[in-house]
């Protein structure tokens, strides 16, 4: 039994998705307990992962190159834990709307199952294969409450999204080419074998996949889907995509740069750090175009879809910068932007079912009608532009000090210079959240008058609980960097051999 | 010209298609194009001239050269590509079916000036 838990924390999500089309009255318990099983699965194995030891698993008893192995080690493990984590939240927070039927819950369930399934298989044309099932699942969910916006979005997203994956597959094509194998250890071991004979080959994979894998994280010349994408779906959805989905991108591209394509493969420097000056200028062009794009927005959620852009500029410049306080840094900062974007959006979707708009301007004067959201939309714009007693400051400091050792000095002025932006668009919508008086939603007062107060409970705690994470996390980081810690080392072994 | 340059060849075509064209099924058009170049070009790794099937006989112990086998592995994959793909067509095309029903015309220019 307990060596067969690497896999049940995947069934167990997929099994309660196909549950949960049977059912009408049990969907959500259904839901929830498979994602509560699961993290009772994982915190099994968390002692063993956070001294630095890997579980490994093959599926069906074949071992190595011939079977598929899911691997959990450090990495894995903390951006399986963030999917489940916020997930839940996710599904806590879909209970109070009525119009997600059986469909939404079998959705949402599959794209969590596949996100894990991609952490942890270790054959790459398996990630394809989850990766896809997840880009399938999204694209429907985003459509799915067949608004003629929403689904012109999820178009948009499955043509791009489609084409980057073409771009994976045909990546992965190229590696098996030369090695001849699927498994991502096997193949850096074989791959600087295939350096020598067929230098060109590796190179043209390695952009193949980075510019596939791109498209999915919206890098910034990519990024076109993004923000319709976001912004059009359903608010807890929106959350889901902003803090889980597009994270587990970057995870997918930190095990191909670090764990393919790392120094050990390659015996020539230039390309290495060649790769790694390519992730800080894709940072800095991301991180300023987001910043720049989110100040001229007046949709609440289109604002925030920017500000994930942003954000992921920060990330990148971490992982480029690869020293143990950039990666700790940026590591650190995908936790965080999952908890803020996460209270963000779940706030944004309170506050446009309450006003009736998604404009800014239309939000004028809610911190009168629900003190304690505005309260934690504040919190969490803190630990997005970076002030000290939350979350986000942390990450932003490590990554910041990391710039400055390594000697990019340019890059932590570029990064406070962004900082600064942000501050001034989330200071503009929380300046019309306290101005002028409430608005009253005109559809609700068409119906009786008076306000319809349904599932607040479910809706307002998550929030809650989401906002005591990001101070906790502010106040002890510790906390935070003991979980990455494990991760950190794992990549460093990589670029260090 | 060998088949792996010929596969990229249509996989540019296929993307040409995608970013080229306005008309939305000729962008899935262009979808299913690269798709199908991806099949090409795996299957072309795999594939040797006049090479057999990996299939060894029960009693023996192999017995035939292993270069002249064809590579079973890209084949394998590439039936779950297809299958991924036509899921990718189907839902798409499901989506343009809902869209045309919303506004009436399936081209993106005019789609882009709807609110």
């Amino acid at each position: 039994m307990s060596i067969h838990i690497p896999i049940l924390i995947i069934i167990s999500p997929l099994l309660a998705a196909f549950l949960v089309l049977l059912t009408r009255k049990y969907k959500i318990i259904l839901a929830t307990t498979s994602i509560i099983t699961s993290i009772v699965f994982i915190s099994t194995l968390s002692s063993r992962i956070l001294s630095g030891d890997k579980v490994t698993y093959h599926l069906g008893g074949w071992q190595g190159p011939l079977g598929i192995s899911l691997v959990i080690d450090g990495l894995s493990f903390f951006f399986s834990l963030i999917a489940l984590g916020l997930g839940l939240l996710v599904i806590v927070y879909s209970i109070p709307e009525r119009r997600y039927g059986r469909t939404y819950y079998f959705l949402l369930l599959i794209s969590l199952s596949s996100m894990i399934g991609i952490s942890y298989t270790s054959d790459i044309f398996n990630m394809y294969v989850f990766y896809e099932l997840l880009s399938l699942v999204v694209y429907l969910l985003i459509a799915y409450n067949m608004k003629g916006m929403a689904l012109r979005a999820s178009f948009n997203y499955l043509i791009m999204g489609g084409v980057g994956l073409s771009f994976f597959l045909l990546g992965i094509g190229f590696l098996y080419a030369m090695t001849g194998t699927l498994d991502i250890y096997h193949i850096a071991e074989q791959l600087p074998a295939a350096f020598d004979s067929s230098m060109k080959m590796v190179i043209m994979s390695f952009v193949l996949i980075v510019t596939g894998i791109g498209i999915k994280i919206a890098v910034f010349p990519l990024h076109g889907w993004l923000p319709d994408a976001h912004s059009m779906a359903p608010s807890p959805i929106s959350a889901l995509l902003s803090g889980i989905t597009v994270e587990i991108g970057i995870y997918c591209l930190i095990r191909v740069v670090y764990s393919i394509f790392s120094a050990e493969t390659f015996s020539i420097i230039i390309i290495i750090s060649s790769s790694h000056t390519i992730l800080i200028v894709l940072g800095v062009v991301t991180l300023l175009f987001g910043a720049g794009m989110a100040l001229a927005q007046t949709d609440l959620k289109r604002l925030l879809a920017y500000s994930t852009i942003n954000q992921i500029g920060i990330i990148f410049i971490g992982l480029g910068i690869g020293t143990e306080l950039g990666l700790t840094g940026a590591l650190f900062h995908v936790l965080n932007h999952a908890i803020m974007k996460g209270t963000l959006f779940f706030c944004a979707g309170i506050m446009i079912a309450k006003a009736g708009t998604r404009d800014v301007q239309g939000l004028s004067g809610f911190s009168r009608q629900q003190p304690a959201i505005v309260f934690a939309f504040i919190i969490a714009s803190l630990g997005m532009i970076g002030i000290p007693p939350t979350n986000g400051f942390v990450s932003k400091w490590l990554i910041c000090l990391a710039a400055v050792e390594a000697g990019y000095i340019i890059l932590a002025v570029i990064i406070l210079m962004a900082s600064a932006i942000t501050a001034v668009y989330y200071f503009r919508v929380i300046q019309v959240l306290f101005s002028g008086p409430p608005k009253q939603n005109p559809l609700l007062i068409n119906e009786g008058g008076q306000m319809i107060h349904r599932g607040n409970f479910f809706r307002t705690w998550t929030i809650y609980i989401l906002v005591a994470g990001c101070l906790l996390l502010g106040l002890v980081p510790a906390l935070g960097i003991s979980m990455v810690k494990p991760a950190v080392s794992l990549l460093l072994s990589h670029i260090i051999p | 010209m060998n088949p792996i340059n010929i596969s990229l060849l249509v996989f540019m075509i296929g993307l040409y298609g995608v970013m080229s064209k306005n008309n939305l099924i000729k962008k899935i058009m262009g979808l299913t194009i690269m798709n199908g170049s991806i099949v090409l070009f795996f299957i072309s790794i795999g594939y040797k001239e006049a090479g057999l099937a990996p299939i060894l006989e029960k009693g023996t112990t192999g017995g035939i050269p292993t270069t002249i086998l064809v590579d079973p592995l890209p084949q394998a994959l590439m039936l779950t590509a297809i299958v991924i793909g036509i899921s990718v067509t189907a839902l798409a095309l499901a989506l343009i079916v809902k869209i045309y029903a919303k506004y009436k015309t399936l081209d993106i220019q005019q789609l882009s000036k709807e609110r």
